[in-house]
């Protein structure tokens, strides 16, 4: 297969003698001959007849990413939110009805992950149900903490980087708020701009940046 | 030989086992009445391994870095059994759980040993988002405690033999690097370009002794179906008009 294959041959010719197995490095005390007797050597892998021994099961590294997806979003002063996964339909993302209620879409990163934007929207109002919580954003300022909660208690803050007001028909095309390959971060999308009644509402999005404050606990 | 030169031989024989692993693209899975799947990583350098299940052989002679099955087991305690022309490896038993997915690798421990030993990891098959793919990275090599590094950056720290670390990524095409805990040098295995598959875990096996030039990668890309909805073209959060002075007035000042 490999050069390496070849070279290695010798050593492989080797392990073949070793019919017992040690777990950590230390030489076989003897080649056992297949077929020894089991009470020679109980814990012996090569009795035939006996149970062998267990497998070690793989672990995470206690280094492993924690991820999580969203369910409760804090903005600065304290006011929180529970998040619900949103998705979309025909084009559009459908954010939770209930205007105190955001919408992670749930095409986008888990907080916690190592590429892509995590994006959450949610009303800035409804004519039913008058101010939404995202109205909140718009007083939103560079530096602010947002924090993301999840189940089991996980949590990652973000600190604000921008806040930006894009028209509604380049939010898609020109700005990179739902890309899902660069860097991670977290964007909060809401409506704002000029609002005109009988021409689709506001015009613009209020998109707000976050970068992690290091990693999801 | 220089160690540029090593490394260069390395970096070659890294990529023939990423082409050659990549082959081990196997099915998603499909439990029958409460069966497990059971796939085998062959991590031992230099040797073809025969393999039995249960005292039956279900595979002969896998070379190094491939991976075979799914070969199907009910749940409860099974026995996998590695032999080498007719001489008995090493033969270990794990708990399988109904409808289940295991990678049983045979590889060499950490240190010199060349005595084989067995590690069985399960298989997350939940469907990955959409766009995306689930990269797992085991380190089942010779080396300490190593970084695994994901085009340059440490995404990976201080993982020792028998772990392993998961991650979901975007489809594309990484360049992965294992080096020793906290240090850029010298690097164990890689750089090796590796494309992982969208919809899929992709599994990667780091495997082999550098002292001995053989680290080698085995992948096992297991496809499980994607989730999660398609990108939007545009978010509508306003039908009240309530908010508007506010935007008005909050729109000038962040200008």
């Amino acid at each position: 297969m490999s050069p390496t294959s070849l070279r290695t041959a010798a050593a492989a010719g080797l392990l073949a003698l070793v019919a017992s197995v040690t777990a950590c490095g230390a030489p076989a005390a003897a080649p056992v001959a297949p077929g020894a007797s089991a009470s020679a050597a109980p814990s012996s892998p090569a009795a035939s007849d006996g149970p062998a021994p267990p497998a070690s099961v793989g672990t995470p590294a206690a280094s492993n990413r924690v991820t999580f997806v969203p369910t409760r979003v804090d903005l600065p002063g304290g006011a929180a939110a529970p998040v619900e996964p949103a998705v979309t339909r025909d084009g559009e993302l459908a954010v939770p009805e209930n205007v105190q209620h955001v919408g992670w879409w749930d095409g986008s990163a888990r907080a916690g992950d190592p590429f892509g934007n995590t994006v959450i929207a949610g009303h800035v109002d409804s004519a039913t149900e008058g101010l939404g919580f995202f109205a909140r954003l718009l007083r939103v300022e560079k530096g602010d903490t947002i924090t993301l909660r999840g189940a089991d208690g996980h949590h990652l803050a973000y600190a604000v980087t921008s806040v930006r007001t894009i028209k509604k028909d380049a939010l898609a095309t020109g700005s990179a708020a739902f890309d899902q390959t660069g860097d991670p971060h977290l964007v909060l999308i809401t409506c704002g701009g000029q609002y005109r009644r009988g021409a689709g509402g506001y015009d613009s999005n209020v998109v707000v940046t976050a970068t992690p404050k290091g990693l999801a606990r | 030989m220089t160690a540029r030169a090593l490394r260069r031989l390395l970096t070659l024989v890294v990529l023939l086992g990423a082409t050659v692993g990549l082959a081990g693209l196997t099915a998603g899975p499909s439990f029958a009445a409460g069966s497990a799947d059971v796939y085998v990583v062959q991590g031992l350098p230099g040797r073809s391994v025969d393999v039995a299940v249960d005292g039956k052989t279900v595979a002969k002679g896998v070379k190094t870095a491939a991976v075979v099955g799914p070969f199907k087991v009910d749940p409860g305690s099974r026995e996998v059994t590695f032999s080498d022309g007719g001489t008995e490896l090493l033969s270990r038993s794990f708990d399988v759980k109904a409808r289940s997915s295991w990678d049983v690798v045979v590889h060499l421990p950490e240190g010199g040993s060349t005595d084989p030993t067995v590690t069985v990891f399960r298989n997350d098959t939940s469907s990955v988002p959409r766009g995306k793919a689930e990269l797992v990275v085991a380190h089942t090599a010779t080396v300490p405690a190593a970084d695994i590094r994901v085009n340059g950056k440490v995404l990976f720290s201080d993982v020792a033999n028998g772990q392993s670390l998961d991650l979901t990524v975007p489809v594309a095409t990484y360049k992965v690097a294992i080096t020793p805990t906290g240090k850029k040098s010298p690097v164990y295995l890689g750089p090796v370009s590796l494309t992982v598959k969208g919809g899929a875990v992709n599994r990667v096996y780091a495997l082999g002794d550098p002292e001995k030039n053989t680290m080698n990668v085995a992948v096992h890309v297991l496809a499980t179906g994607s989730s999660g909805s398609k990108r939007p073209d545009k978010v509508d959060t306003g039908t009240g008009g309530e908010a508007a002075g506010a935007v008005r007035f909050l729109a000038r000042l962040t200008r």
